[in-house]
């Protein structure tokens, strides 16, 4: 009688896996600042070489950077009032509002609050943050779909970063990989929806690989000796590489089980652009390697933390998602530690650009 | 090993007979960018994930082989 552990076919085998229907995505648009910011910008503080270094691993040539007084809200507002004009959504339709960043613009109080006032939605809608990065987008795009499963009809899930205010412009690791933008998707109640099966995960003991340490509540240790500012981006690469390694396959293998699908049935993985030189070692691994099945769009924005899903939704992949249906699955990994998958299919989306703000 | 000391050639940019159980790290720039580069390296040749930190103690090219057996077991 080896029951449940020999059959994982019976009751909850694999823990972590959900299955949501009835929740359609709509359109997304992503907001970039300013004009790209090339390599030569950042050489001039850290010297060509180890800019050169950085550049063939990370793959990053360029990215967008916000004004000092530009926000990831601000961001998110510019594509939130491009998508609900796009769409025709009327503010007072939306039932709730989700922001996901780790940049919002005060301690208190949530970003979503003010974002909610500056889109004019209507009182009996919820908003509120959710601080996570890299995993974020398909973080939100649970929480949207759980909502909606709740009840809510319409739901605006805002995320976004200006990672260029954390890192330390003196630290070659992080100074080249990252980069700024907002991104607005619109969720809605659909009842003839395909189904979306999501798979979330965290590893809490490697929360110092990807930390800034100072400017929360907790004191910083007084004897703690920092080679970089501690209210800066601390990133220990090779930590999160192996991390990555580690999780990334095996979460795409059981998203695929879950759903009983072989590899090639998904038209393309939209995976966080980390780094290139680590996409491309897991687009191995997971048998993506063309830029069909394995868009990759960090050469031109960087490593924009919450928004490379959505800026692949609506660059990338935005011909092919506004003229019909694609089977994708969307991975992020990262800060926290913590990740997440999610495969459907997806379109024909209303919207899916990229503006400027 | 001999695609292990292949591939740290190409990870340093030298030619693959300048590289060998004595190698010395630290005069082929061992900084964090190689290290995640030799992560890479023996997981594809081998499957098995080394941890960045240990990579980060080694001296020469004989000490990264003598971890792998470690990634087995542990």
């Amino acid at each position: 009688m080896t029951t449940a552990a020999a059959t994982p076919a019976e009751g909850r085998s694999r823990r972590g896996g959900y299955v949501l229907s009835g929740v359609a995505l709509r359109g997304v648009i992503c907001a970039v600042p300013g004009a790209p910011v090339a390599n030569s910008v950042i050489a001039q503080t850290l010297g060509d070489q180890a800019v050169a270094d950085v550049v063939k691993m990370v793959g990053v040539e360029t990215r967008h950077w916000a004004a000092p007084d530009q926000t990831s809200a601000d961001l998110c507002a510019a594509a939130a009032e491009r998508l609900l004009e796009k769409l025709q959504w009327e503010p007072d339709s939306v039932d709730a509002l989700i922001f996901v960043t780790q940049t919002p613009d005060h301690p208190l109080p949530a970003s979503a609050c003010l974002l909610h006032g500056r889109l004019g939605l209507a009182t009996d809608c919820q908003a509120f943050d959710v601080n996570l990065g890299c995993s974020g987008y398909v973080y939100g795009l649970w929480l949207a779909a759980s909502l909606i499963q709740s009840g809510c009809r319409r739901v605006l899930l805002l995320a976004g970063e200006t990672s260029s205010r954390l890192v330390d412009p003196s630290d070659r690791g992080t100074a080249v990989l990252f980069g700024d933008a907002g991104s607005a998707s619109a969720i809605e109640q659909d009842s003839a929806a395909p189904t979306l099966r999501f798979r979330m995960g965290t590893d809490g003991a490697g929360a110092g690989a990807l930390m800034v340490p100072q400017g929360g509540f907790r004191p910083v240790d007084p004897d703690r000796a920092f080679t970089l500012d501690p209210t800066r981006l601390h990133m220990d690469g090779g930590e999160v590489f192996t991390f990555t390694l580690r999780e990334v396959p095996k979460l795409v293998a059981d998203t695929l089980a879950d759903a009983g699908l072989a590899g090639e049935a998904v038209d393309a993985y939209l995976l966080h652009q980390a780094n290139r030189f680590m996409l491309r070692h897991i687009g191995k691994k997971i048998g993506a390697t063309d830029a069909e099945r394995l868009p990759i769009n960090i050469d031109r924005y960087g490593n924009t933390s919450s928004a490379t899903i959505p800026l692949l939704l609506a660059d990338d992949m935005a011909e092919r998602l506004t003229a019909g249906a694609t089977r994708l699955m969307l991975v992020g990994f990262g800060v926290g530690l913590s990740w997440g998958a999610v495969l459907g299919e997806f379109g024909p989306l209303a919207c899916a650009e990229v503006i400027s703000a | 090993m001999q695609n292990l000391y292949a591939g740290l050639a190409e990870i340093f940019e030298i030619d693959a007979s300048e590289v060998g159980p004595d190698t010395v790290l630290a005069n082929h720039n061992w900084d964090s960018l190689a290290i995640v580069s030799t992560i890479a390296l023996v997981d594809e040749i081998c499957g098995e994930l080394l941890d960045g930190a240990a990579l980060n103690a080694c001296v020469t090219a004989s000490d990264i082989v003598a971890l792998i057996p470690q990634a087995k077991a542990a």
